[in-house]
């Protein structure tokens, strides 16, 4: 083989090796220094350029809506284990079944409505133009609505 | 200039070089002479974009400055993409938190 060529492929494999290692070396390590603690916002505060007042207010209806979240999943589960209940005795869809799935809807309904409602309330407190983008990637992200 | 004629000074130079004995020259050596001349031009002829290349790539100074800006560009990329997924993973950690599975 051309001694020529080797050197040249060679050159360009260690310019690959070289570029990748690093990329990979220091994406991971800035993805593990930049990561949040579970919980925190400040990535809403980057995202949607927010004041330390508007994200103030946002973190405080942030922590009232979770405690909120907490008591509908907790509901919503409760339901699903009445409509797992009856659907393990009966062989049918029975009236009683589909009583214990219609609330089980209604519940989550509710929930959506409760977060749908969140969601808009945050988007209240940003600057106009980053609430309309918040609200419409939160929709399309929990609901599947497309963009307005 | 100088041209030297006297007659002694010829035959003295005649009687030196028969007295100077010369080694016997190896079997086919003004052929293998010829060949070398002629392998050493076709080498110089064919320096094509590759040997070029290759000569570059072999200069220690280019090479270590190629290597530095291709780890810098590296770094620089993945330091960004690293920082794009970190976005993406608090944005995800966010909506599990407010829109747990179960509700959508």
């Amino acid at each position: 083989m051309n001694r020529s060529l080797v050197i040249v492929l060679g050159a360009l494999a260690l310019g690959v090796v070289l570029f990748v290692g690093s990329f990979a070396m220091s994406q991971r390590l800035c993805r593990i220094c930049v990561q949040e603690p579970p919980g925190s916002l400040h990535w809403l505060q980057r995202e949607y350029h927010l004041n330390n007042d508007e994200m103030a207010r946002i973190q405080k209806l942030h922590n009232d809506y979770l405690s909120q979240c907490d008591a509908m999943c907790r509901m919503i589960t409760a339901k699903q284990q009445e409509v797992e209940a009856v659907l393990n005795t009966a062989t049918n869809i029975n009236p009683v079944a589909q009583q214990k799935l219609n609330d089980l809807e209604v519940c989550r309904i509710h929930c959506q409505a409760q977060m749908l409602q969140y969601f808009i309330n945050v988007s209240r407190i940003m600057p106009p133009d980053q609430g309309h983008r918040y609200l419409t990637e939160m929709e399309r992200n929990t609901l599947g609505l497309s963009p307005k | 200039m100088n041209t030297n004629t006297n007659p002694d000074d010829a035959k003295l130079s005649a009687l030196l070089r028969q007295s100077r004995s010369s080694p016997p020259l190896p079997p086919r050596f003004q052929e293998n002479v010829w060949r070398r001349i002629e392998d050493s031009e076709a080498t110089m002829k064919s320096d094509t974009w590759l040997d070029v290349l290759a000569a570059l790539v072999l200069r220690p100074r280019l090479a270590l400055a190629v290597a530095t800006l291709l780890v810098m560009a590296g770094a620089l990329f993945g330091a960004r993409e690293g920082n794009r997924m970190a976005q993406q993973d608090a944005q995800t950690q966010y909506m599990t938190a407010v829109a747990p599975v179960a509700m959508r």
